[in-house]
């Protein structure tokens, strides 16, 4: 198989894999029990923890692991209902576990408002200020954006807005391993993260707290994650998690070079052989090898069907629970016409890929547009 | 290099099992999961479901599963006419239209936009080619034949049509998904309209209706109940009237036998074998004879004024834009709306959509 996908996913490193498959045989013990077995589980867990934290210059007790992304975000935002502020601000082009649970809570009296974002997708700092009133208590924008790569001016929100003293969230999970992320540069409070996307294992993710008392716990059961997550603890994944933290910030210079030289070797390519399509998003400031085309008079389940014969994996946003295609939110929400919004492919490179699945990439379009 | 099909697949047993057999005859199949309906309450949602298991079924075969959102031409196409022919109270078909516009239509031309030479679907219909024209067939299985729902499609639907259990019975189509392993082999068959399917049909129409109640009155004029709108009756209907003891003489159940449009009263008489509810002619309209040329009017043919009703003798009088027809013997519950389909021995040969019934054959 050709994999373009590496944003909805990414192969798991070998190094990880064969890990996984150690700790799930040696180290079964519950990390809670006392015994020799068991506090080897949880010195395992701890060093993991460490890992996650160095990746993203944070400090070990900052980081809390998770089920995945989802859950990071969920963990964050549903706090609010707990909060004396019920206010929260995100961006019109979240992904759905930011949206929809703000859909959600406002049940339990949250309201909120989306800030717009403009043609490439970059979300506008005055136009988030303009949203702010005396009861926002969240604001929560993503890293960058998991159609089009667009990276938001973290920083420059953050420092205006914790300036007022409210607490702001990011969603990292399409950053970590593409772009440098250092939570205090950022100067943000709450950062999710998921290893999936990162070459590590599904399943697990973590949420960055600047400061634990913040927070209350959201799955409850026992003491796990110092209270703030029950349940007994995903070992292997969680150790999974730190080893490809570690590979992808050690790694990160040579793979965004490696992806940025595969997207500019792919579009000089695509421009040989077509001229008929529009990159969306903001080249100029976006996830390396991460592009959002569309391709103009052409359907984009239509292309996809076709590659998938060929066995090219491919995105066009998010299909839902049916495999359907629906106008992506986020390219109506950057403008983009339906017409164009339905031709839209998102092609993502990994590191693993290379010049000559590109080349091979580029003889199957050239067949099919 | 080989043919490649598209099959409609539902998720279900039937399409399930049409998809297993093109397989076996050496197509190269893709299955396609078609999307009609946005299901805003969760409470119905069985989409997810159905995809889940048509995903199964195309695992287990080794085809690949695309999906196709229809949406919006079902809206526009099937449900608007749908609710239109309600609101005047007359018994819409819309799976015939969704097989017409939809299924044979905007799922067709999406088939073979990926290249696909024909498309096939689980119906029990069988399609015979004779010299340049291609003939509907009844369903081998005579319990489950569905070419009543077939009968406006044309010559070039048909021809780039397979039917590939249209050859079985139902009983063997669930053994053959058994044997293959197919997780939907006992999987129920899906009932009544599809975007309807299990829910009270009365509750879900009143979502696009005002409320319209007004009197249920007797053949002799009496008021004997009331009715909440007139769209949610059909002619023949039994259950539903709420015309309680006390009224009319003989102990009989009621039947609703006309629908006063203007006067927004709904008429009911007592007993199956009141005359009323019998008519020996109807006019229809929107005629469609698949073959592109009507018959003869002394063809002998039978027809069907419903899914599922016997066979009947009639004789059809051509008129301008419709046509009279003439039955051997009366028929209940002749409904404005619904369709007469029309056969010759057990080929469909077409038909067209009920506008008015009598007893006389003037008009």
């Amino acid at each position: 198989m050709l994999y373009f996908d590496n944003s909805a996913t990414t192969p798991i490193h070998p190094e990880v894999a064969e890990k996984l498959d150690y700790i799930n045989r040696e180290h079964y013990a519950n990390p809670s029990s006392i015994y020799n077995q068991g506090r080897k589980a949880k010195s395992l867990i701890e060093n993991a923890r460490k890992q996650v934290a160095d990746a993203i210059g944070a400090k070990s007790d900052q980081i809390f692991f998770t089920s995945g992304g989802t859950e990071a975000n969920n963990q964050v935002l549903w706090n609010s209902i707990e909060n004396d502020k019920k206010h929260i601000i995100a961006s019109s082009i979240e992904h759905p576990a930011v949206i929809r649970v703000i859909n959600k809570i406002r049940s339990f009296g949250i309201t909120s408002s989306l800030a717009s974002v403009d043609e490439d997708g970059t979300v506008d700092i005055d136009s988030i200020l303009k949203l702010v009133n005396d009861d926002t208590g969240l604001v929560s924008i993503m890293l960058a954006n998991n159609e089009v790569g667009t990276i938001q001016p973290i920083k420059e929100i953050a420092k205006k807005i914790t300036r007022l003293n409210i607490p702001f969230h990011t969603d990292a999970v399409q950053a970590l391993g593409k772009i440098p992320v250092d939570v205090t540069s950022l100067g943000i409070d709450y950062l999710s993260l998921s290893a999936h996307k990162f070459y590590g294992p599904k399943g697990i993710g973590a949420l960055y707290i600047k400061n634990k008392k913040t927070l209350k716990s959201f799955i409850i059961g026992g003491e796990q994650e110092f209270g703030l997550r029950g349940g007994t603890e995903n070992i292997a994944g969680i150790i999974g998690m730190g080893i490809a933290a570690e590979i992808a910030t050690k790694d990160i210079d040579s793979c965004y070079s490696h992806l940025k030289h595969l997207e500019d070797y792919f579009l000089a390519k695509l421009h040989s052989i077509s001229s008929n399509f529009i990159r969306n998003g903001n080249s100029n400031n976006c996830l390396p090898g991460l592009i959002s085309i569309s391709f103009k008079g052409h359907k984009s389940d239509v292309l996809m069907a076709k590659l998938d014969r060929k066995n090219i994996a491919v995105s066009n946003g998010s299909a839902c629970n049916t495999g359907n295609i629906k106008p992506s939110n986020i390219l109506k929400e950057m403008g983009i016409r339906d017409d164009l919004n339905l031709s839209t492919l998102r092609i993502s490179f990994g590191k693993n890929n290379n010049e000559k699945e590109i080349d091979k990439l580029i003889e199957a379009l050239k067949e099919i547009l | 290099m080989r043919d490649t099909i598209v099959i409609g697949m539902s998720g279900g047993v039937d399409s399930a099992v049409a998809a297993s057999i093109l397989v076996e005859n050496g197509y190269n199949v893709e299955a396609v999961f078609m999307k009609n309906w946005d299901e805003e309450d969760q409470e119905f949602c069985t989409a997810a479901e159905d995809y889940k298991d048509a995903l199964q079924v195309c695992e287990i075969l080794n085809i690949p599963l695309r999906s196709v959102d229809l949406t919006d031409q079902y809206w526009e196409k099937v449900f608007k006419v749908f609710l239109n022919e309600c609101e005047k109270g007359r018994t819409p078909n819309p799976d015939i239209l969704c097989n017409k516009e939809i299924k044979f239509r905007a799922f067709l031309d999406y088939a073979l936009e990926l290249g696909a030479t024909k498309i096939a679907t689980g119906h029990y219909a069988q399609i015979k080619t004779t010299d340049n024209n291609f003939q509907l067939l009844r369903g081998k299985d005579s319990n489950k034949d569905q070419s009543y729902f077939l009968y406006r499609l044309d010559q070039s639907q048909v021809s780039k049509s397979i039917f590939p259990i249209g050859t079985l019975d139902k009983e063997r189509v669930r053994e053959k998904a058994n044997s293959l392993g197919f997780l939907n082999h006992n999987k129920k068959d899906s009932t009544g309209i599809c975007f309807i399917g299990e829910r009270n049909f009365r509750k879900f129409l009143k979502k696009y209706f005002d409320e319209q109640p007004g009197e249920i009155i007797s053949d002799k004029g009496t008021v004997i109940g009331e009715h909440e709108g007139l769209m949610y009756y059909t002619y023949g209907q039994r259950q539903g009237l709420g015309i309680g003891g006390g009224h009319g003489t003989i102990d009989a159940p009621w039947y609703v036998s006309d629908k006063i449009i203007q006067e927004n009263r709904l008429v009911a008489v007592q007993g199956h074998d009141h005359p009323d509810l019998y008519h020996s002619y109807l006019t229809a309209t929107n005629i469609n004879w698949i073959s592109g040329s009507s018959p003869g009017e002394n063809d002998i043919i039978t027809s069907k004024i419903r899914y599922r009703s016997k066979d009947s003798g009639c004789k059809i009088k051509k008129q301008s834009d419709s046509i009279l027809v003439e039955f051997d013997s009366p028929q209940f519950a002749v409904a404005p709306g619904q369709s007469i389909v029309f056969y010759h021995n057990d080929v469909c040969i077409g038909g067209g959509i009920i506008e008015a019934r009598s007893n006389t054959p003037s008009h």
